[in-house]
């Protein structure tokens, strides 16, 4: 039924009254966002049915979830079911940081004192797939390098030369370094190339390895 | 049906120039390709590829769109019956059967008859597309705020009947969707919900920022806890022709799952996921002798193929006749669509006759492509498996990245999709489905608007919902399923078609 690899409903190893602690936790998370929600909501009007009030229906729609999650957790104390799966914090964490970094780099950013640059996507696009590649413990910094190398010329060259889109690509700065003869655009596409060509350069020079054993994802929920 | 015929014949003149072939061939290519990929989905490839199309003419950026949906449908397949791996949710069925046939060195064989089957189900999908366009406009027409919100309860109580696993949970993350909807300046007050006082959040979240955190960032996180190393090993694929035996055999499926694969994607609430898991159980229960199925039976690989390309394709029919999306997908339609300033709805047929017929006709084109790029480009897509999955995910990273930042300019809606992505994540981890939350989210606008007319002119009376016949004919329909739907008898048969 479900997707979890540690199958259904584990040998009962079981301490305390809970009987699912997917189904306790999930209870609880939902109870949680009700909360909020209805926290957030406390001082809109809630109106008639006449006249509905910004607050009537998001309150509603709380006390629905609340419902929700209060039947799971009832339910996690009198029915068995899955236990939460352990997970590694690695993914999520590192996941966060590589968009993070993305976001704080592609242009200026400031949170308080601390500011930065806006350094444009030939930095934050490699940023976001080195940082993001440690997600997984099989990592390995040659063929990320690689990646990063030759995917952001790529981008630079779709998003912004043939598509237009008003995305920074690089910062001010290292436009200056160039003639000022050269346009925007030149710029551009002569630092695609030299990336390409440093992406060509590290994949030449790499060690390879042939192989038929690659790790594929293995699921069938993808939408 | 003359109407139908030079209507057909106009949007043919419309999808058959230059530029919208070129479109529709470049949509059924990548579509192809995210549908080979496991782990990139048509949601959050067309939620990357929404910016791509700002520059495009309206009809030619929906021709695209929808190549990348019906083309996974195709793409998913392939990488089903050759390596045992669903591409796509739609195809988890089709590794049953069609893996074993590969097994047996029957791949080709496998692979052509999803492909015919998948091709003559497009086209009949397409006709009734077109002919059920008309005559659903005018019903429209008629439906005022209490039958839309009707319809949207009915549709979302079929996406909880349809939806894998627990219907508590499914109930739960429908109405979490539809309070996230709620988010943001109330339209008729102007005051600000829960908003936490942060002015990005005034305008609510939007909607490719929610999908891209679920369906792209989330699937990552969950996908890093399920990686394995498989072989994948080149294998003879043998002829792709089917013989005249194969045809006897399967004619009678194929015409099967297309007839339930349409009627289930009408449906609003996703209905095109069933199809191939209705066919297939329907198939086997025909059988003169079940046992075949499981062991390489060409009926298990013919049924459900035809199903999910015909869902596929009908789910367009109530976003193109009554605004509503029946699915995720549809939903990303309706955000091109709305970038182009095209209202989806009853008036599309009226007021832009050349994008509705247009991408009609786009897509039976866009089928005919995808048997010449699916059957002799076989072997190029196997290839693409070889791509590991710790490289492919930094890749998948990036382009969600840059594709939400180019959307709105926004440094806080790519911090978004990381937020949702963990909280897609942690959803995923208590056993919640996240696909109906996105279903509630994109009909909890419309429901809610709807719903306040609606008692505005009933002057507050609730009654309203059951005293307009049609309004309460569709309040019961959801009123039974949901019913059925939580009879242990029935329940229990739900649970077996999702686990086989």
């Amino acid at each position: 039924m479900s997707l979890s690899p540690q199958g259904v409903a584990q040998p009962p190893m079981r301490r305390g009254p809970i009987r699912s602690t997917q189904n306790f936790a999930g209870g609880l998370f939902l109870l949680a966002l009700a909360a909020l929600a209805l926290y957030l909501a406390r001082n809109l009007p809630q109106g008639s049915l006449r006249s509905m009030g910004p607050a009537m229906l998001p309150d509603w729609l709380a006390y629905g979830v609340g419902a929700c999650g209060f039947a799971l957790v009832v339910m996690s104390l009198l029915r068995d079911g899955e236990a939460l799966a352990k997970s590694s914090l690695r993914g999520p964490v590192v996941v966060l940081l590589a968009i993070l970094a993305f976001a704080m780099t592609i242009r200026p950013f400031s949170l308080g004192a601390m500011g930065l640059p806006g350094l444009g996507m030939v930095v934050a696009g490699p940023l976001a797939i080195i940082i993001g590649g440690y997600a997984t413990p099989d990592v390995r910094l040659r063929p990320l390098l690689i990646l990063a190398l030759s995917l952001t010329p790529f981008c630079m060259v779709l998003f912004g030369d043939l598509l237009n889109l008003p995305i920074p690509i690089f910062p001010q700065s290292f436009a200056n370094l160039f003639p000022a003869s050269w346009s925007q655009k030149e710029i551009l596409r002569a630092t695609a190339v030299v990336m390409a060509i440093a992406a060509l350069a590290l994949f030449l020079t790499g060690r390879r390895r042939p192989s038929n054993r690659i790790d594929v994802v293995d699921h069938s929920g993808t939408m | 049906m003359g109407d139908l015929f030079s209507n057909l014949n106009h949007g043919f003149s419309i999808a058959l120039t230059f530029q919208n072939l070129g479109l529709a061939f470049l949509g059924c290519l990548v579509g192809t390709l995210v549908g080979v990929l496991p782990g990139v989905g048509p949601i959050a490839t067309i939620a990357m590829l929404l910016p791509i199309t700002f520059g495009l003419e309206p009809v030619g950026a929906l021709i695209m769109l929808a190549g990348i949906y019906y083309g996974a449908q195709y793409g998913g397949s392939t990488t089903a019956i050759l390596v045992n791996i669903p591409g796509e949710a739609t195809s988890v069925v089709t590794t049953l059967d069609g893996h074993q046939m590969a097994r047996q060195g029957r791949a080709g064989v496998a692979l052509g008859i999803a492909a015919i089957g998948s091709f003559f189900a497009g086209t009949v999908a397409t006709v009734v597309i077109a002919a059920l366009g008309a005559p659903l406009t005018r019903l429209a027409l008629i439906f005022g705020p209490a039958e839309y919100f009707s319809l949207m309860v009915m549709g979302l109580v079929f996406a909880v009947v349809l939806a894998r696993g627990s219907i508590l949970k499914a109930i739960a993350m429908i109405v979490l969707g539809v309070l996230l909807s709620t988010v943001g300046t109330d339209l008729e007050t102007g005051q600000e919900r829960l908003t936490f006082g942060l002015p990005f959040l005034s305008d609510g979240i939007d909607f490719a920022v929610l999908a891209m955190g679920i369906f792209g960032v989330a699937e990552i996180l969950r996908n890093l806890d399920h990686t394995e190393t498989r072989n994948v090993v080149q294998q003879a694929i043998g002829r792709l022709l089917p013989n005249r035996e194969d045809f006897r055999q399967s004619w009678r499926p194929v015409l099967r799952g297309t007839t339930i694969g349409a009627i289930l994607g009408i449906l609003p609430g996703n209905g095109a996921v069933l199809g191939p898991f209705a066919s297939y159980t329907m198939e086997k229960k025909l059988a003169k002798d079940p046992s075949r199925f499981g062991r390489g039976a060409i009926e298990g690989v013919a049924g459900p193929e035809a199903a999910n390309n015909a869902g596929a394709q009908t789910s367009f029919i109530p976003l193109l006749t009554l605004g509503i999306p029946p699915n995720a997908v549809m939903a990303l339609m309706v955000g091109a669509m709305t970038i182009h300033g095209i209202v989806p709805g009853p008036q599309v047929m009226t007021r832009n006759p050349d994008l509705f017929w247009g991408m009609i006709a786009s897509m039976w084109i866009g089928n005919l492509m995808l048997l010449i790029i699916n059957l002799p480009l076989v072997g190029v897509w196997v290839r693409l498996l070889k791509v590991p999955y710790h490289l492919m995910f930094p890749a998948i990273l990036m382009f969600c990245c840059i594709g939400i930042y180019s959307i709105n300019s926004l440094p806080t809606d790519v911090m978004f999709i990381g937020l949702f992505g963990i909280v897609g994540y942690i959803l995923i981890k208590f056993g919640f489905e996240p696909a109906p939350l996105l279903l509630g989210f994109v009909l909890g606008k419309l429901l809610e608007e709807n719903l306040r007319r609606a008692l505005i002119l009933s002057r507050g009376s609730l009654d309203t919902f059951i005293e307009r016949p049609i309004s309460a004919a569709l309040l019961a329909v959801a009123a039974v399923l949901l019913v059925l739907a939580l009879l242990p008898s029935i329940r229990k048969g739900r649970d077996e078609v999702f686990v086989e």
